[in-house]
């Protein structure tokens, strides 16, 4: 059975990586000998493979790694790469915050309804012909009476 | 000759005796994988502490984890899948990680100009660079790639997985595996050109 180009392109990486049955490899290695550009496909997929038939230097496993590490895990130690909880930034409970806030708010209230209610209040009682004086202007009361005395008028 | 089956069937019975309190049992299991997990490591970072932290941590948490394996897919399948993970949450931890959180490398249609066709393609390693110089670029090459795209390269090329291994690895269908492989050679193949324009070749 013969393929065109258009179906053996697609298969050429998995036929590199052997993944492929032999049904559909055998159509695709007849069209690879046929067919120069995708002859070159397979070609260009080849050699990028070689750069990883170098494999890293390994590195070595310490000696008694594994004993050391099964201890620990029988020890219940989680490891050093467990995610951190996500209390970086400590989130405070709110019920607390509400409440002060709360407080605040209710302090601020009074302190304003009062102030309010004392501007309402009349400056002079209405039957006075004299503005009012706070108190402590007339305190001591025998004072106050002594120091007016002088300036009543006399009739 | 020991075969596949029989060591998947010893692993499942080190897990048994592991979950009922044998140490040895898991020391035992740790002793037949550390070898491929510290290969597999090595491909995320190259400095010695930094495997052995990964490698630890993964067991630790194969161990954390053990009975949640499932005996569906071999001991060595759902090890490699902590190890893959381990390895990229420490990437991310470091800040190593080239893919941003807002990239999705497989939908983005960012650089895979190499792709066959367009005219440049890359050279096979000249044959007079040492073994520990071919190793050096490709690793460079690797690191330039998003994470996914180079895990499913360490696995194929290094580890030589076969695409069924790399779906239950990774938790992908098969379809994904070979179209996330198909990118990320091209990303290869794209990042090489950039890096090292002298491995170029006229197609």
């Amino acid at each position: 059975m013969k393929i065109s180009c258009d179906d053996a392109r697609p298969l050429v990486p998995s036929y590199l990586d052997g993944e492929l049955s032999e049904a559909q490899a055998s159509p695709l290695r007849a069209h690879l000998l046929d067919c120069p550009a995708c002859r070159e496909v397979a070609k260009e997929g080849k050699s990028l493979r070689r750069w990883f038939e170098a494999v890293p230097d390994p590195i070595p496993v310490p000696a008694g790694f594994a004993a050391r590490v099964a201890r620990r895990a029988f020890a219940g130690d989680p490891g050093l790469l467990v995610p951190e909880p996500p209390a970086i930034r400590q989130r405070r409970p709110l019920l607390p915050f509400l409440l002060v806030a709360s407080a605040v708010a209710a302090a601020v209230l009074l302190v304003l309804a009062v102030a309010i209610q004392r501007e309402s209040l009349p400056r002079t009682n209405g039957l006075d012909a004299l503005p009012s004086r706070p108190p402590w202007l007339d305190a001591p009361a025998s004072n106050a009476q002594s120091a007016a005395a002088p300036s009543s008028p006399s009739r | 000759m020991i075969t596949m089956h029989e060591v998947a069937r010893e692993d499942v019975q080190l897990v048994e005796e592991a979950l009922g309190g044998n140490q040895l049992s898991f020391q035992l299991l740790i002793e037949r994988y550390q070898d491929r997990i510290f290969a597999l490591a090595r491909h995320y970072t190259t400095k010695t502490v930094e495997v052995e932290d990964i490698v630890q941590d993964t067991f630790l948490k194969a161990y954390r984890r053990l009975e949640t394996f499932q005996r569906q897919s071999s001991f060595s399948t759902w090890l490699y899948r902590i190890a893959v993970n381990t390895a990229l949450d420490f990437l991310k931890r470091m800040g190593r990680s080239p893919v941003q959180a807002v990239e999705d490398p497989e939908l983005s249609a960012s650089p895979v100009r190499a792709q066959a066709g367009s005219g440049v393609t890359v050279a096979a390693p000249d044959a007079h660079l040492r073994r520990e110089e071919i190793a050096r670029i490709t690793a460079e090459v690797l690191a330039e790639l998003p994470e996914i795209f180079r895990t499913v390269l360490i696995l194929r090329e290094f580890e030589d997985m076969p695409y069924q291994e790399m779906a239950d690895v990774l938790g992908i269908s098969i379809g994904t595996v070979e179209s996330r492989l198909f990118r990320a050679r091209a990303r290869f193949k794209d990042a090489m050109l950039r890096l090292h324009p002298e491995f170029a070749t006229p197609d």
